[in-house]
């Protein structure tokens, strides 16, 4: 048995200009999501590596001795509950560190002052404000810094990132129902004799509205995986371009594509079926109000 | 069936079309409408299959005023009324079949169910061998066949049909009336319009006639 015509035709609902800048639209949506998941990471790494190390600073002060001041503290930070290792810095490790911003030369005549680095256990850290009066107890020049500032400072860019990223996550969406609304129009425009004739034979807008929908189901599908594959290449090529300038971009982009750790593929894959569902429901509420109009 | 109660209709801020038109159509009757060109006959019949609302006047169908129905409420109506279109309204890109068996797709009825019912009126209206054509390529009494064969197929309650014998010779334009006395006889109330004297001459029935958008009972 022959199978139906199609009621709306092919040729007559030309659906391949949306579809190449849904495809955009999608592939665009993929970067933004790549890059929120990466800025999630990197927050995620610098944080946990922050909140596991603090470090006490030592201030040379006349009359006191401050190797023996770097011995005490690093004796009671021994002693502490909660701090996994504690490494002194010794005076040419410490004038290394300064070396960036003073240079090499005449540091020996400046009070240099010593650190400490304590790792600690972050599962059950020790108490900071309990920790700092002990210090202060016994080396008055002892100043404790847990790196919070730090933190908040990381954070804060972090979520301005992020906010930036769902910004052009949703501006995205938006254009996307945008063209959806206007592609509908034109579809409905372009079959407007059809659906008069099915408004006569006794057809629902139900019924239109799914015969032309169809249409859409497609569109949505094959933009969403067009701009997903093209996202995935755009990732794979920029964890293999060599280049050392962008090795840091590179790096997060091959661990983008790591499975198991595949919380980003999955939100990558979620691209296709968010266009699609976007472009039925967007078509489907368009073509009901503007069905509506028509007696 | 059908009544219509001093029906008056403008386009826009136009002049009247129609002018205070009232009359009825009862279940099982076979009536003509007549008129000279421009007289308002195919604006009537829009009105009656419900393609436009009366701007004044009250339209009944099967019972129900319709101008206060919602637009969802007109969709049963209209399934319950055949339409012959002078300029047959044939989907170019279905096949014959296909547009003939529209009216019982979009009522959401399987195909299998209607094709030996589809292909058998095909057949009844000489149009057997055209099943699989497209309508581009029918002739002008092909095309009017197979839009006749549309109205009828869900067997409506009434058939409105605008020149149904106007693309066809004599000898099909007999055999088309006895389809549409056919479907009267089994109970489908008929409003032909036509300006073909033979056809009126062929059957006794009553004469709707308009002038000037004013109905004349003859």
């Amino acid at each position: 048995m022959m199978k139906p015509g199609e009621i709306i035709q092919r040729e007559a609902a030309s659906l391949s200009s949306l579809t190449a800048t849904m495809a955009v639209m999608c592939y665009l949506a993929c970067l933004a999501i790549g890059a929120l998941i990466l800025i999630d990471r990197a927050v995620d790494g610098w944080t946990r590596g922050l909140a596991q190390e603090v470090t006490v600073q030592i201030k040379e002060v006349d009359g006191r001795d401050i190797g023996a001041d770097v011995n005490m503290a690093q004796q009671l930070l021994r002693d502490t509950v909660g701090v996994a290792d504690v490494k002194a810095l010794d005076r040419a490790q410490t004038e290394k560190l300064l070396e960036p911003w003073l240079g090499s030369v005449g540091l020996d005549a400046l009070p240099v002052p010593r650190l400490i680095v304590v790792t600690v256990d972050v599962t059950a850290p020790p108490d900071y404000l309990v920790l700092q009066k002990q210090l202060a107890a016994v080396v008055p020049s002892a100043v404790l810094d847990t790196h919070q500032r730090w933190e908040a400072d990381l954070t804060r860019m972090a979520g301005t990132l992020s906010l930036l990223s769902m910004l052009i996550l949703t501006l995205i969406a938006a254009a996307a129902v945008a063209m959806v609304v206007f592609a509908t129009r034109a579809v409905l425009d372009a079959n407007r004799h059809t659906v008069d004739v099915l408004h006569l034979v006794g057809a629902e807008d139900k019924f239109i509205a799914r015969e032309i929908n169809r249409r859409f189901l497609g569109t949505g599908l094959v933009a969403g995986s067009l701009g997903l594959v093209l996202a995935l290449l755009t990732f794979y090529a920029l964890g293999n371009t060599g280049l050392p300038q962008v090795e840091g971009l590179a790096t997060a982009s091959r661990s983008l594509l790591q499975w198991p750790n595949g919380f980003a593929l999955i939100g990558l894959l979620a691209v296709p079926l968010v266009a699609t569902a976007l472009a039925l429901v967007t078509s489907q509420l368009t073509l009901m109000r503007m069905l509506g109009r028509i007696r | 069936m059908l009544k219509l109660d001093h029906v008056g209709f403008r386009y826009g801020r136009g002049g009247e079309i129609l002018k205070d038109i009232s009359f009825g159509l009862t279940r099982g009757e076979l009536a003509f409408l007549t008129g000279a060109s421009g007289a308002g006959k195919t604006t009537l019949l829009r009105l009656l299959f419900l393609a436009v609302k009366p701007t004044r006047g009250t339209v009944q169908l099967f019972g129900q005023n319709v101008a206060p129905l919602r637009r969802q409420d007109l969709t049963p109506l209209r399934r319950r009324v055949g339409v012959v279109f002078q300029e047959f309204r044939l989907l170019d890109h279905l096949t014959t079949f296909d547009n003939v068996a529209l009216p019982l797709r979009v009522a959401g009825l399987d195909p299998q169910s209607y094709r030996q019912d589809v292909a058998d009126l095909l057949e009844w209206v000489g149009l057997k061998a055209q099943a699989q054509s497209y309508p581009p390529v029918l002739s002008g009494g092909e095309k009017q066949r197979a839009a006749i064969a549309r109205a009828v197929i869900a067997k409506p309650e009434l058939l409105l049909a605008d020149e149904p014998t106007g693309n066809v010779d004599p000898a099909l334009a007999k055999r088309l009336l006895h389809l549409f006395t056919e479907l009267n006889r089994l109970g489908t109330s008929v409003l032909i319009a036509t300006h073909d004297m033979n056809l009126l001459a062929q059957v006794p029935a009553p004469v709707l006639h308009l002038e000037k958008g004013r109905l004349v009972r003859r």
